[in-house]
């Protein structure tokens, strides 16, 4: 019953290389950034991107604007690894992400939502927000099949993380509903918190406040500065503006896959071009 | 939750005292003889349910994998007189080395083109064995060796594949309720959502299909004993589907499910004995009745009932982050 080694090797994460826990705040050591280098990427002869750069600093929330098919959602898919740019380049600290598959991004602590929340419908909130955790479950499927006590132990520690997570997010009252059972709400803070349970050093939200009423927005913002406040990076992709503005410590405005404006809220809702193309006067 | 947990606990109890007791009240040999059958498929598809109801994969071969485990054991046993056990784990081995190199091309292709692969796998594996008359018997077939006593008689044949189906439903049980189960369901149910959190894809299909080889080999083993002969027109297409449909009835996601799925569909034909002849109709309806009423299988349809003794208490709350919580976990380190 040797499956396990019929396999080709998977390389766990390791920890010693990949220091997962992001930086105690001020330690600058492990303090990498998210760098996007002069992405361009061409669907057909459709330029979706055209040399866009932008930086994710760890503790912060940078906004990403822009109308609809300004590149944003590509950007995002780039960061996800779901195809690579056409030019340019996608770093985290010196690792070039750019042709890594979608996997490699939760190993190195990159995590993301949907647009529509992708949840697993038959299971419960607690085991779709433990999923998140698969980069740490380190035990075998043949471990696992012959329920070693490590195997046990290591499953009840991701488990009651993400229990933790789940109450600190306000979903602590659903643990074990099935997902198909949620509100929309709960859906978009079920992705939060399973995006959380990879331990990220970055998380990219995909229009986190879509279709939420103004107080869920209100407790969104909340835990978004909380996940600030651990020192994890934030790209926030978002059409509600006024969210954008009053959350975020920088915001970035893209329109026909160039960028026009990267500054503070303060500077970006000033800019007249972005005024022009995206705000209205 | 405890209350639930505790009926299982008492389910679990009474099924094991039924299987133990059973050659005492089974009516004849006959009926005993079909216990043990039930048995060897279930530990077949047990496998299979983590493949095909877990990751979603639909394979339709593994009648493929069934008869060059069954072949081996026969050879192995009877034609070049190894001991039983050895040829038993020997025809395991091989069934997870056939699933490795069935698996590793075909686990590529999406939904209905692995399905097709397989499919083609089982046609080929029947006619190779015709093929090669001087190693499987062709056409006449082959006498599949017995086990050493106290396994020799039909109730000590029963015990042993009990036993085993007992060991690959513990197995079955131990992957799917911890983290490799839920990233098979991701698999199935969410592949992007799969990638996203870093469940690697490929390797996880492999491991569920190179599981359910082994599972095969030891059931095609078990299964040429249990016969005591076998030839080509025991492994026919049908059998394959009736692995299948066994899962599909069952429920995908459900261990119980699937089981259920077995006894039913081997056990109902030959029980209503006069209508015998009417075997293939009997699934065609049942088919028919499961897909039209409880489409998501015997395994939903008895967690409804459940739910329905126990009725679970849902008020809505509204979502109320515990920020002073999500602080204190974040900064927890690994």
């Amino acid at each position: 019953m040797n499956a396990r080694s019929d396999i080709p090797a998977f390389e766990p994460v390791n920890l010693a290389q990949v220091p997962m826990p992001r930086p105690a705040l001020g330690d600058g050591r492990l303090a990498l950034q998210l760098r996007v280098e002069q992405v361009t990427r061409l669907f057909g002869g459709l330029r979706a991107l055209d040399g866009v750069s932008l930086d994710l600093r760890p503790g912060e929330v940078h906004g990403l604007i822009g109308p609809n098919g300004s590149g944003k959602t590509t950007l995002l898919n780039l960061l996800s690894g779901y195809y690579p740019p056409s030019s340019g380049a996608i770093r985290l600290g010196d690792e070039d992400l750019s042709a890594q598959p979608v996997q490699r991004r939760a190993q190195v602590g990159l995590a993301r939502t949907f647009q529509k929340p992708r949840l697993l419908p038959m299971l419960t909130v607690l085991e779709n927000a433990v999923l998140g955790a698969w980069p740490h479950a380190h035990a075998g499927f043949l471990a696992t099949s012959l329920a070693l006590p490590s195997v046990a132990r290591e499953d009840k520690i991701l488990l009651d993380r993400a229990a933790e997570l789940l109450h600190g997010v306000g979903l602590g009252h659903v643990l074990h509903r099935r997902a198909n059972l949620l509100d929309h709400a709960e859906q978009r803070f079920l992705e939060i918190a399973r995006g959380l349970a990879l331990r990220p050093r970055f998380i990219l939200l995909d229009e986190p406040a879509g279709g939420l009423t103004e107080i869920e927005i209100g407790h969104l913002s909340d835990v978004v500065q909380a996940i600030r406040g651990a020192g994890i990076g934030v790209l926030l992709v978002e059409h509600h503006t006024d969210f954008v503005f009053r959350i975020c410590d920088r915001v970035t405005t893209l329109n026909l896959g160039k960028m026009i404006k990267s500054g503070t809220p303060d500077e970006v809702r000033c800019d007249p071009e972005v005024i022009r193309v995206y705000l209205g006067a | 939750m405890t209350g639930a947990a505790h009926s299982k606990k008492i389910g679990l109890v009474l099924g094991a005292l039924l299987v133990v007791t059973l050659p005492f009240w089974a009516g004849d040999q006959y009926q005993l003889h079909l216990a043990a059958l039930i048995a060897v498929y279930w530990i077949l598809v047990a496998g299979l349910n983590l493949v095909v109801g877990f990751t979603g994969q639909l394979s339709v071969g593994h009648v493929g994998l069934l008869s060059i485990s069954a072949y081996t054991f026969a050879i192995l046993g009877g034609t070049l007189g190894w001991n039983p056990y050895l040829a038993m784990v020997a025809a395991g081995g091989l069934g997870g080395l056939c699933g490795l190199l069935l698996g590793l091309p075909s686990l590529r292709l999406p939904g209905f083109y692995f399905a097709m692969a397989t499919m083609a796998f089982a046609m080929i594996v029947n006619e190779l064995v015709l093929a090669n008359p001087q190693l499987t018997g062709g056409g006449i077939g082959l006498p599949g060796p017995a086990f050493p006593a106290p396994f020799d008689t039909p109730a000590g044949l029963y015990y042993l594949v009990a036993a085993l189906a007992a060991g690959v439903t513990w197995l079955t049980w131990n992957i799917a309720r911890r983290m490799w189960g839920r990233a098979f369901i991701s698999i199935r149910d969410n592949p992007v959502a799969a990638q996203a959190v870093g469940v690697p894809v490929l390797r996880a299909k492999l491991s569920a299909f190179v599981f359910s080889g082994v599972t095969a080999g030891f059931a095609g083993s078990a299964f040429a004993s249990l016969q005591s002969y076998i030839t080509p027109d025991t492994f026919v297409f049908e059998l394959s589907l009736f692995f299948f449909v066994c899962i599909i009835i069952g429920g995908r996601g459900s261990l119980i499910g699937p089981f259920l799925g077995v006894v039913v569909l081997t056990a109902l034909p030959e029980m209503a004995a006069p209508l015998a002849k009417l075997g293939n109709l009997f699934y065609g309806v049942l088919l028919l009745v499961v897909v039209l009423v409880v489409p998501e299988g015997i395994g939903r349809m008895l967690e409804l009932i459940g739910e329905r003794i126990r009725p679970r208490v849902a008020r809505h709350e509204a979502v109320k982050p515990d920020l002073a919580r999500l602080t204190r976990v974040l900064a927890e380190q690994a």
